[in-house]
């Protein structure tokens, strides 16, 4: 597939100058103690307030070790997934604190079993590559905000689990829980099942410290993390489109040549989540078009820089499964897909990243599959070409008892379980069900049997006593309100 | 000219978002013998609450609400230092505020809007800025003697400072000394409630309205 470019060849490099010279003259404002001595000893300029000023040499040298590919890896090594290679990956969004009730449609704080639920939902949605954890627990046990996600999580996923923790005792104990998981710490070396996520860019140009610290701390042992940069035009970068470009692309240097100033060859992606803020309020827009297009001048971008790329692209600002919900998600991720992001953290999430919601949850899994219909492309070869056939068929003649209409019944046209293609007439008849009630029902479907991806006892005993009084992370059938 | 005359430019150039306009038309007002108090309560005020209605109506946009109150703070730069040689107050506080972002968060943008607004609304606010102890939310509130402890927070997982600093007032006795607002793209009314704060926004502009309800 030719990718849809957006930029010419002549702005991406004028974008890149642009970003050196931000870098250069303007520079980048670093918190974090420990991040300014890594500039320092790699040859950018820091003074007393934190202000890294970076030669553009620098940053040429430092962000070309950065290698082209990034290794999602899941706790069932046939799950792993490596971007741009194995083609577009698809995610859940993530850390939303609130969850709809499935029961009462009522918006309410998300728990442990919640979470739970979600995972074991998108190990079952083939859309979906990677569960990156859904929802924060409000039921986490004192000390146990991390372990309270990545416990149910993990226990009932078994493609890649990706999220983030807020201080580095969590980080600890939720790569202590992966290490239990695979037996041992030279085991997690070989399969880092955790795959980490931060944003320690803060726009416009400043690295917190906290995560950047966060980001340090695995880089130099080696373990999968990536970043994303969140312009916010209008706000906390330039209101023009490739202003905000040039902003995001600063940071996304700055953070990238970090990484390989604590480690060279750290593999990266050029992640995101660049909005547009709503003029007329300050609204925060993540289900704007704008997203979709600044993503895919992202994705542009870093084909220039041979990293892959993506981030948060297609969630929506839509507060039910309504119109809005599934336009905001469709026409961004195909924009983004199109342009060549093969990372699309799109799935599950309702107004604005504040709720996630099964229904969408399994609507957008329709979407990430239409998504890699369009990757897998027109499928171009003499063969399908057909020219036998159509002399064969000849005018007037019918294609439905062909050979190739047999072989390609179940793959040539996507097939999809919730888009309605009925009649009118046979969709009165089942009581008009809506696409909510749809999604709902596929959702209350899987969720209904035991988890067969659940580990076995003694390593649940294991992890019990290794964190006592941890939430028990098992999934339950859903309750869910009839139409 | 009439006095009339320059309280109509003052206004006018307030409404108009001209920042240029509003330093000329104060200096205009102070060589015609205009007192700073006055220049400010019939001049720029009425100005800004045409601005505050149009916003309501959506008649204008965030930017040029914005640039209306930077407009009114660039004038108060000006008057206030004549106020206070003159040995005049600025005029009755509507109320102390302490304002910041919560442990771990360094977004700023929304809480920086949020000071602006209540500054040239009236209020006296005490900015601690961005990831901010939750103790020095406590410290600065009992220092002066705070009316509204004003909490922001963007990141979801960054959300339960807010509640940290209600536990933290419980613990000291201290929670009906002050009234507790929370805020920030995290936040939502049921998160506000379910932490027993006294008030949430979903905007800054919507802040302000809210403080003023709240210390009415």
């Amino acid at each position: 597939m030719k990718f849809v470019e957006l930029l010419t060849d002549a702005q991406v490099q004028r974008i890149h100058e642009a970003s050196l010279e931000v870098l250069e003259t303007v520079g980048i404002l670093a918190h974090s103690a420990k991040a300014r001595e890594v500039f320092r000893a790699h040859g950018c300029h820091v003074d007393d307030t934190g202000l890294i000023k970076f030669p553009a040499a620098v940053v040429e040298r430092y962000r070309k070790l950065a290698p082209r590919s990034f290794t999602f890896h899941g706790r069932d090594p046939q799950y792993d997934r490596t971007i741009p290679d194995d083609g577009p990956v698809f995610i859940t969004g993530s850390s939303a604190p609130n969850v709809v009730d499935p029961m009462t449609g009522e918006e309410r704080r998300a728990t442990s079993t919640d979470i739970a639920n979600i995972a074991y939902l998108v190990n079952e949605l083939p859309g979906y590559d990677v569960f990156s954890i859904s929802t924060l627990a409000a039921d986490a046990p004192e000390g146990q905000f991390s372990l309270s996600r990545f416990y149910p999580a993990l226990k009932n996923c078994l493609k890649p689990v990706r999220s983030n923790t807020p201080n580095v005792d969590d980080l600890h104990d939720v790569l202590e829980l992966g290490e239990l998981i695979v037996g041992g710490k030279e085991a997690y070396r070989e399969r880092p099942i955790i795959n980490h996520h931060y944003c320690p860019m803060v726009s416009p140009l400043t690295m917190d410290v906290e995560s950047t610290e966060a980001v340090m701390w695995l880089t130099e042992r080696g373990l999968p993390v990536y970043t994303s940069v969140v312009p916010n035009a209008g706000l906390t970068a330039p209101l023009t489109l490739v202003g905000c470009l040039v902003v995001s692309n600063a940071e996304f240097l700055a953070i990238t040549v970090f990484q390989q100033m604590v480690r060279e060859a750290t593999p990266i992606i050029y992640a995101g989540l660049p909005t547009v803020a709503d003029m007329r309020t300050g609204a925060y827009t993540p289900g704007a078009i704008e997203t979709g297009m600044l993503l895919a001048a992202q994705a542009q971008l870093a084909r220039f820089y041979n990293v892959p790329a993506g981030g948060y692209i297609g969630l929506t600002n839509a507060h039910s499964n309504d119109a809005q919900s599934g336009y905001e998600t469709g026409m961004s991720t195909v924009l983004g897909l199109a342009a060549g992001a093969t990372l699309l953290n799109m799935g599950g999430l309702l107004s604005s990243l504040m709720a996630f919601d099964f229904a969408k949850a399994v609507i957008d899994n329709e979407i990430a599959l239409m998504n890699k219909r369009i990757w897998r492309g027109l499928e171009f070869s003499e063969e399908n070409l057909a020219l036998d056939e159509i002399a064969a068929v000849g005018p007037g003649g019918s294609y439905m008892g062909t050979r190739r209409t047999k072989a390609g019944m179940k793959t040539t046209g996507f097939l999809p379980r919730l888009a309605d293609r009925e009649m009118r007439g046979q969709w009165e008849q089942v009581g008009r069900p809506d696409i909510q009630a749809r999604a709902m029902a596929e959702a209350q479907r899987i969720l209904a049997k035991p988890n067969p991806a659940v580990w076995d006892e003694q390593l649940d005993a294991a992890i019990k006593a290794r964190f006592p009084g941890i939430v028990d992370g098992d999934a339950r059938p859903l309750t869910v309100a009839r139409a | 000219m009439g006095d009339g005359e320059i309280f109509a430019k003052l206004k006018q150039s307030i409404i108009d978002q001209d920042q240029e306009a509003v330093l000329a038309a104060v200096d205009e007002a102070l060589g015609a013998g205009i007192d700073a108090r006055v220049i400010i309560d019939d001049g720029l005020l009425p100005g800004l609450n045409v601005i505050g209605e149009q916003f309501e109506r959506e008649e204008i946009f965030l930017p040029e609400l914005m640039r209306a109150a930077l407009a009114f703070q660039a004038a108060m730069g000006i008057l206030e230092p004549i106020i206070r040689e003159s040995g005049g107050t600025e005029g009755p506080s509507k109320g102390k505020i302490v304002l910041g972002t919560v442990k771990g968060d360094i977004h700023s943008i929304g809480k920086n809007i949020l000071k602006l607004l209540l500054e040239t609304s009236g209020f006296e606010v005490w900015d601690l800025g961005a990831d901010v102890d939750l103790f020095a939310f406590l410290d600065k509130a009992k220092d002066v003697d705070a009316d509204v402890i004003a909490l922001s927070a963007l990141l979801t997982t960054t959300l339960v400072g807010q509640r940290d600093v209600i536990e933290a007032l419980k613990e000291q006795g201290a929670r009906d000394r002050y009234k507790v607002i929370v805020g920030g793209g995290a936040t939502t009314p049921e998160w506000a409630n379910s932490i027993g704060a006294d008030g949430w926004a979903g905007s800054a502009y919507d802040a302000v309205n809210l403080v003023t309800r709240l210390l009415s």
